[in-house]
């Protein structure tokens, strides 16, 4: 296996200040469904700000679970997660403030089926319209005009009528970003979105998600089930194995390297993919 | 086909028969009173074309009966599914709600019906406060079933937004069910406007109040007109609804597009 960049992706100047800060930082995180058995166990990570992070692992290795810990739509059950200097928790309100800042992309895209795709990406700016004016679907001119620049940014100009229904995979998953930038995010946290579709669909969605993440200066937290699209996209790739994390890797020039112990060699990483099953 | 399984057969057998002894359900009276269906045939086909005027109009007026039960009572049990729902409420709002609409749902539109003769008086006006009630329990309980079944990704996504609960109803919840709703409207229409048929048995308004009369002085020429002009109409809203169903609510359930 060799790893290269993709060549669409531009690393983001990370000398300037507010990108040196943590934003998402996990000490000793355990999680479980049924306090019995853990899901995930004793979790470390540190995510800069800017950073695009994956995280990658096999069906049922507690990636999902990841990711719903850190916008607060699961609870730990040891251990303290801290995402922007706030514990996460559905029920704060400070921290629900900040849940409008992150977009969150499940595995099934969450999308409504029957409205149509202005409809979809328009719930991303809810936060910024009141009780009243969203009952009656009412945005106002800015909102309006804001989507439609994200609708071109993803690529579904012109498209903004289309109900989900009718739209191919590849599109969706564009709806999908779509509604996660209209909410003007700072962090990004997209569940294993391009796993079901072809090669060259999977990473013109990545390129889409890229560009954004650099642009518009997000966090990206990606889940992977494909280590190779992981090294392309992400800074940081995060191994997790039945719960726990067993490497932190990226690629530095065209060399893999170990950031979480600096034991293994970039050969040593590698065979342990190879022992993995091909799926 | 193993021994339990024979078991409960036979003693569901078993059970019909006991049960028939007990309510005098003897199939022998039935063969018996078969020749009654010809004399019975032989004056319905006795009919009085006349008659065809006042069973249009109070076809037209039960109609406008289920119309208006159907409407009201899907815009009151709208709001009480939605509290009904257990994936949108705690189980201090739910159960309550829940256990009104079962109370509501104990009465048939029949009984609804003899109530409000008591209260409103005779006429359409007790039979369309019948329809709405009957409407209500029906219509909530089917759309919480609904609400509660619809997907949990959408729930899942758009409530990691932090939005608030309104907004979560009006652009999930409400889209998502909405078809299951049409269905469950257009098949309570269809429903209502045979059960406003026979609300005139107890003075409630009505094309029911001419059937019953006309049957109670063996008038059966008579009643024809009026129950042809019922199954007429049943049949053409039933052909509307499928027709609405299929352009609105196959398509957008199955995603696709339906040729008609």
């Amino acid at each position: 296996m060799s790893i290269t960049k993709s060549s669409n992706v531009k690393t983001l100047e990370k000398s300037s200040s507010i990108f040196t800060k943590t934003i998402v930082q996990m000490n000793d995180v355990s999680a479980s469904y049924d306090s019995k058995n853990y899901v995930l166990k004793n979790i470390r990570m540190s995510i800069d700000r800017g950073t695009n992070y994956a995280i990658v692992g096999q069906s049922g290795s507690g990636k999902s679970t990841l990711l719903r810990l850190i916008n607060g739509m699961m609870n730990p059950s040891e251990g303290k997660i801290m995402v922007d200097y706030k514990i996460p928790n559905i029920t704060d309100k400070k921290f629900k403030q900040f849940m409008h800042k992150i977009g969150y992309i499940p595995q099934n895209l969450g999308l409504i089926k029957n409205s149509t795709v202005l409809e979809n990406i328009l719930i991303g700016a809810l936060p910024r319209v009141s009780g009243f004016n969203s009952f009656f679907k009412k945005f106002s001119d800015l909102e309006i005009d804001n989507a439609k620049k994200i609708l071109k940014q993803v690529g579904l100009q012109g498209k903004d009528n289309r109900k989900i229904y009718m739209l191919s995979g590849g599109e969706k998953r564009r709806v999908a970003i779509a509604r996660a930038l209209v909410q003007k995010p700072e962090i990004i946290l997209a569940d294993e979105i391009v796993s079901e579709l072809d090669h060259v669909t999977a990473r013109e969605i990545m390129d889409v998600l890229a560009e954004a993440q650099v642009t518009m200066k997000l966090t990206a937290i990606m889940v992977h089930h494909d280590i190779q699209l992981a090294l392309e996209y992400a800074d940081r790739v995060a191994v997790i194995k039945e719960g726990e994390k067993i490497l932190e890797i990226g690629v530095e020039g065209d060399r893999i390297v170990d950031f979480q112990s600096g034991n293994y060699t970039q050969r040593e990483i590698l065979e342990m993919f190879n022992d993995e099953p091909k799926e | 086909m193993n021994q339990k399984n024979n078991l409960i057969i036979g003693l569901i057998i078993a059970g019909v028969v006991v049960m028939s002894a007990n309510v005098d359900a003897d199939p022998r009276d039935f063969v018996e009173g078969l020749p009654n269906i010809g004399i019975m045939a032989q004056e319905i086909t006795d009919v009085d074309p006349s008659l065809l005027e006042t069973a249009f109009w109070s076809m037209l007026e039960t109609i406008e009966m289920a119309f208006i039960g159907t409407v009201v009572g899907v815009a009151i049990a709208l709001p009480l599914s939605l509290l009904a729902a257990r994936n949108l409420n705690n189980k201090f709002v739910y159960v309550p709600i829940r256990a009104l609409l079962a109370a509501i749902r104990t009465f048939p539109s029949i009984l609804w019906a003899i109530l409000f003769v008591i209260i409103v008086g005779l006429g359409p006006f007790a039979g369309v406060l019948a329809i709405t009630m009957y409407t209500v329990g029906f219509i909530a309980k089917l759309q919480y079933e609904a609400i509660e079944a619809i997907d949990a990704d959408p729930m899942d996504a758009v409530g990691a937004i932090g939005v608030s609960k309104l907004q979560l109803i009006r652009f999930v919840v409400l889209p998502e069910s909405a078809s299951h709703l049409l269905s469950q409207i257009l098949y309570i229409f269809d429903y209502n406007i045979r059960q406003t048929s026979i609300l005139g048995l107890v003075g409630a308004g009505g094309i029911g109040f001419y059937i019953i009369n006309y049957i109670k002085f063996f008038e059966y020429g008579k009643a024809a007109i009026f129950m042809l002009v019922v199954l007429a109409t049943v049949l053409i809203i039933d052909w509307v609804s499928v027709r609405i169903r299929d352009n609105y609510i196959v398509k957008s359930q199955r995603g696709m597009q339906v040729k008609v």
